[in-house]
């Protein structure tokens, strides 16, 4: 008596009665030696895995995990970016193609398409060979896919200057800094607009924090004057011995903190 | 024979060798983590800061119950707590702070608190009873006399620390 | 002493076969890089499953620190990064463990496709490893916005206008996500909290399981 989509078991139990298993080739179909996986193979396994562990914790000893200050929703001059596993569709979403009236082409169906034809590969791949070279379509389009993946997060990753990305969002306590206001170069500070910019409490606005900055008193009246990436030259407008006042009150506020 | 025996320790070997090597990734991986949970354990005590919560001369041999606040920082989160505390003037002029905890569970007494003991600290949770000098009351819940606060006198002013459990019972 | 708790446990629930079939295989010489270098290229499957765990243990051990509130999120990464003793090498392992695992799925990925590995009888093992790339992207995802600092903020503010751009169903989504169809806040914290640390780590325990009972009932794919 057939049952369900003509299944038959074993009595009123659950074992079908036309049992017919899958099992995989045994390994001793392919020539070569074959290893017990406990303990020989594993132990080269987590061999691998303590040289990687070993390699892993230098990197976080060496890197501490960033973190920038809190979020901020009114800092107008931030530069949004994910992080870089993400940077190929944020990069993607940039091209007139992808982005702007063909948004959806860009964010939906591009990546839509990839990323379902690798969840469907085997069955948009259904030949039996499986060496590379027998399937040039197939590995092309991965070839090109990965590809592009590299090129677009090259191009995102390349307008970005991270170093004064991180010199700028450094991760201070809200209400932390207090400067001392009362002081002769904070006069000058505010006098020479680089308050409008850096902040009140040298805390950072539009322009980037000027606490934890690594500059000489010298290097700071440099760049007071002469500017520094965004920052114009000729913002500096007094006497030589305020922009003296205002470098080293800058440098004493760094010591401070 | 002994070609067997050469197996089967070989096989031990490859066991000891998996045994440390897993070891030793495990406790890579778990030493900073375990540090790290643990950090709030090894922390040293804090030394018990002394603030001035009342006048010398306005304490009185009435047990009066006075309240103060103190600045908390709770890891990232700070804020002002306040305590109280029941002080009276001994007949010898020291004064007592005690700890308003009950040393049962931890409810609030009161001097005099029930009118049938005006003489006493009692706690209104499960009637449990301290005497004057904060002894419990034998045959009530609590099992051992209320904390003392430590304390300071400089200028004619009470400072209290923190409270210390008595040793005796 | 440990015998006779393992024999008195397999007399009971008879674990043996299920420890042979953990354990007690054999392992191809195809796949072993003692006979050819070029078999670590199966080995990048097993570091991601060590980057699991490692993120798996580093994020349970976090979250005795970490609130996931708008006003003490920052505080308490701060606190616990610069604070709390090994702290920035806890946080460490989780930040750079999230990178690292999508650059070893991304290798074990290639690995699989170009070897044709995914082929009869392997197709469903090959989704639901893809499903697994999807949701450790996910994770990620929402991982970045719990420290809540900058970097985080805006970054999340573009993924839910992404969100928000898919037609018909993106408003829902966005809201859905945010927890508010303006404000990108207290709630949306509170969400992508939810989602990273219960609802898609149980989506990838289950995936896990799959993946690895279906390596074991089909065998490693042979040589080419």
């Amino acid at each position: 008596m057939k049952k369900g989509k003509g299944m038959q078991f074993v009595g009123d139990s659950r074992i079908t009665a036309d049992k017919k298993k899958f099992i995989p080739k045994d390994y001793s179909e392919y020539p070569g030696k074959t290893e017990a996986f406990w303990p020989n193979f594993l132990l080269k396994e987590w061999l691998v895995g303590a040289v990687f562990l070993v390699g892993f914790l230098c990197l976080t000893i060496a890197h501490p995990a960033p973190l920038e200050g809190p979020a901020d929703p009114t800092d107008a001059a931030y530069l949004p970016l994910p992080d870089w596993y993400f940077l190929f569709l944020y990069q993607l979403l940039k091209y007139q193609f992808a982005g702007g009236d063909f948004f959806v082409l860009g964010a939906i169906v591009i990546p839509g398409l990839a990323f379902g034809g690798l969840f469907l590969a085997p069955f948009l791949d259904k030949g039996s060979n499986r060496r590379p070279v027998k399937r040039p379509i197939t590995t092309s389009l991965m070839i090109l896919g990965v590809i592009s993946v590299f090129w677009l997060t090259y191009e995102a990753a390349a307008h970005v200057d991270w170093e004064a990305k991180a010199a700028a969002n450094k991760p201070i306590p809200p209400g932390s800094i207090q400067v001392d206001t009362e002081s002769d170069g904070y006069a000058v500070y505010e006098a020479n607009s680089c308050i409008q910019c850096h902040g009140g409490n040298l805390e950072g606005a539009s322009g980037p924090s000027l606490i934890g900055i690594d500059y000489s008193v010298d290097e700071i009246k440099d760049i007071a004057v002469n500017g520094i990436g965004d920052m114009p030259a000729g913002q500096f407008d007094g006497t030589e011995e305020e922009l003296q006042q205002l470098a080293e009150f800058i440098v004493a506020e760094n010591e401070d903190h | 024979m002994s070609e067997k025996r050469n197996q089967v320790s070989r096989r031990q070997f490859l066991n000891y060798t998996l045994t440390g090597v897993g070891g030793f990734m495990a406790a890579g991986m778990l030493a900073p983590m375990v540090r790290f949970a643990i950090d709030p354990v090894l922390q040293p005590q804090g030394k018990g800061e002394f603030t001035a919560v009342a006048q010398v001369d306005e304490i009185t041999s009435e047990p009066q119950r006075v309240d103060w606040t103190i600045d908390q920082v709770d890891a990232w989160y700070e804020s002002e707590v306040t305590k109280s505390a029941w002080v009276y003037k001994q007949e010898d002029g020291s004064i007592v702070a005690l700890s308003p905890v009950c040393k049962h569970l931890g409810c609030v007494v009161a001097w005099a608190g029930n009118d049938d003991y005006p003489d006493q600290f009692f706690c209104p949770c499960h009637d449990g009873r301290y005497y004057k000098d904060g002894e419990n009351v034998p045959g009530t819940p609590p099992n051992a006399a209320l904390d003392r606060f430590q304390q300071r006198i400089e200028d004619g002013t009470l400072y209290l620390g923190k409270a210390i459990p008595r040793e005796e019972a | 002493m440990m015998q006779k708790i393992y024999d008195w446990i397999d007399e009971r629930v008879d674990i043996t076969p299920l420890w042979r079939d953990i354990a007690d295989h054999e392992v191809p010489e195809h796949v072993n890089p003692a006979h050819h270098f070029s078999a670590f290229v199966y080995c990048f499957g097993g570091l991601t499953f060590f980057v699991t765990v490692i993120q798996v243990l580093s994020g349970m051990f976090l979250t005795m620190y970490y609130v996931p509130d708008i006003e003490n999120a920052w505080r308490s990464v701060y606190y616990l990064q610069t604070e709390v003793a090994h702290g920035q090498i806890v946080r460490g392992m989780h930040h750079w463990g999230a990178s690292v695992v999508i650059v070893m799925l991304f290798l074990h990925t290639l690995r699989v496709f170009f070897q044709g590995a995914y082929k009869k009888p392997r197709e469903l093992n090959w989704m639901v490893g893809v499903l697994i790339f999807f949701v450790m992207l996910g994770l990620g995802l929402t991982g970045y916005l719990l420290p809540w600092d900058n970097k985080a903020y805006f970054a999340t503010l573009v993924t839910l206008e992404i969100a928000e751009g898919v037609p018909f169903i993106g408003e829902a989504t966005k809201t859905l996500l945010a927890g508010d169809p303006e404000i990108v806040g207290a709630q949306t914290l509170t969400r992508f909290f939810a989602i990273h640390v219960f609802f898609l780590p149980a989506a990838l325990f289950g995936l896990m399981a799959a993946h690895f009972i279906m390596i074991r009932k089909q065998g490693i794919s042979g040589p080419l």
